[in-house]
């Protein structure tokens, strides 16, 4: 299952290097607004054609991009009752916390367990590369905390249960 | 610590503070502490009366009249004879230790202070043993509601006596972590062979509660052991009872830790993924000039 990592990363690091190209756009709806135009979604033609990468049924990335903002949805591997909740854990914990995050958004787009939205302002502020090369960390970190968290459980499980029953 | 202690330190330490003051010579002081325990049980060290030179010990159990059934009564007696008092007004029974003559055992008198709470669940289990050793099937299964929504059924066959406790859990994902903590309960016979069989039940209660009216829902689990003559020997029995009547505390308090760590563990993620963001702002560059008079400035 790993041989697959790799080019799913890369597949998505590429799209998004694309994607991230983004100017600053005043709103041509409302006058004297700047809104990212991915979030409000009122002019068709501002709009680029979203992209889905799939590593699997249950994995993958939608990328949504426009002319002066960027929205990242990823879909996290969980494949037992323990790892639905560690997700879902770890993922509130982090979108609470969106503020100092900054590109974090507060809801995950639908049928998706994070998203991220980056705008103009944010890449004007920031280096391109690195913000893509921190979505990429993430992704790959996301599945090793996951995992080490879910073995923290089971060996503590069994070490108490071990502890308990030696006695009788 | 991975096991949870049976006895209560605070009184523990104590009496020993006072028994040691009184045994120097010195001059008693006032004692008035309350104190909880698990489970809701409420003690308190006080003077009767008044009288610095007596300490009384009081404990106070919800429920304190189920466990009376059972011979309660009968074994605090047992234990305890020399020192039990009146209870006081608002407890269930009171030790009272009389500073100026001093029991000869001091330390054993202590320890056995600090297990009252182990000795009152301590009757239904040995009444319980009893039947089982002498082969007779208990005809009543004993329920005991020793937490609010919680209650402990025991009873007793020829050859094993049954303890099912019905436990909640306040919050969904306890539920999924309670579930991984049985699951390695329940195996854990492959390993020990000594271990009573445990078995556990979500949501419905197990077989042997079949037409009681024990409580159904999404939120309640049902943990059995089945203890066998072994267990219930003479010789093993404290040892059993000492480890089973604190299960449900020792898991919840397991599951409560496992919360805390996992917590602990996306505190420092978070953090650490923080830090990799703010490589991706640039460096402010702080630039200092000089015109040609002299002046210098700098420039952000």
């Amino acid at each position: 299952m790993s041989t697959t990592l790799q080019p799913y990363l890369k597949a998505v690091r590429q799209t998004l290097t694309a994607a991230i190209c983004l100017e600053n756009f005043s709103s041509q709806v409302v006058e004297r607004h700047n809104k990212p135009e991915v979030e409000v979604r009122t002019s068709k033609e501002l709009l680029l054609t979203p992209v889905t990468i799939s590593r699997n049924e249950k994995e993958k990335v939608l990328i949504e991009g426009s002319i002066n903002s960027l929205r990242i949805s990823i879909a996290i591997k969980q494949a037992d009752e323990i790892e639905k909740i560690l997700c879902h854990k770890f993922m509130r914990f982090m979108m609470m916390r969106a503020e100092n995050f900054i590109v974090l958004r507060r809801k995950p787009v639908e049928g998706y367990d994070i998203s991220f939205l980056i705008t103009n302002f944010h890449t004007e502020q920031m280096y391109k590369h690195k913000v893509v090369d921190f979505i990429i960390h993430f992704m790959e970190e996301i599945d090793k905390e996951m995992s080490e968290m879910k073995l923290a459980v089971n060996s503590r499980a069994r070490i108490s249960a071990e502890e308990f029953l030696k006695r009788f | 610590m991975i096991l949870l202690e049976i006895n209560n330190r605070i009184i523990e330490d104590s009496l020993t503070l006072k028994f040691n003051n009184a045994a120097a010579g010195n001059k008693p002081e006032a004692i008035d502490v309350t104190i909880a325990d698990f489970d809701g049980v409420l003690y308190h060290l006080s003077n009767p009366g008044g009288d610095k030179t007596k300490v009384q010990v009081s404990i106070s159990l919800k429920f304190y009249k189920d466990l009376q059934e059972h011979g309660a009564d009968q074994l605090i007696k047992r234990e305890y004879g020399s020192f039990l008092t009146t209870p006081e007004s608002g407890y269930n029974v009171s030790i009272a230790f009389d500073l100026d003559h001093l029991p000869a055992n001091r330390d054993e008198v202590i320890k056995k202070a600090g297990l009252l709470k182990r000795n009152c669940f301590a009757s239904v289990f040995e009444k319980y043993f009893e039947f089982q050793q002498r082969e007779e099937n208990s005809q009543k299964r004993a329920v005991i509601h020793y937490r609010e929504d919680e209650t402990m059924y025991v009873e007793a066959k020829k050859d094993r006596v049954t303890v099912i406790f019905s436990t909640v859990f306040k919050d969904d994902d306890d539920i999924v972590i309670g579930k991984v903590f049985m699951q390695e309960f329940k195996e854990g016979r492959r390993q020990f062979q000594q271990a009573p069989q445990v078995l556990f039940s979500h949501k419905e209660p197990p077989m042997e509660l079949q037409n009681t009216n024990a409580k159904v829902g999404d939120n309640i689990g049902y943990i059995t052991f089945v203890l066998f003559p072994r267990h219930t020997s003479p010789a093993a029995r404290d040892n059993t009872i000492n480890l089973i009547h604190t299960l449900r505390d020792y898991l919840h308090y397991h599951i409560k830790c496992s919360k805390a760590y996992i917590h602990s563990r996306m505190r420092a993620k978070t953090s650490d993924f923080l830090k990799v963001l703010n490589r991706a702002r640039p460096e402010p560059k702080n630039v200092e000039k000089k015109t040609f008079s002299g002046k210098t400035f700098k420039m952000n």
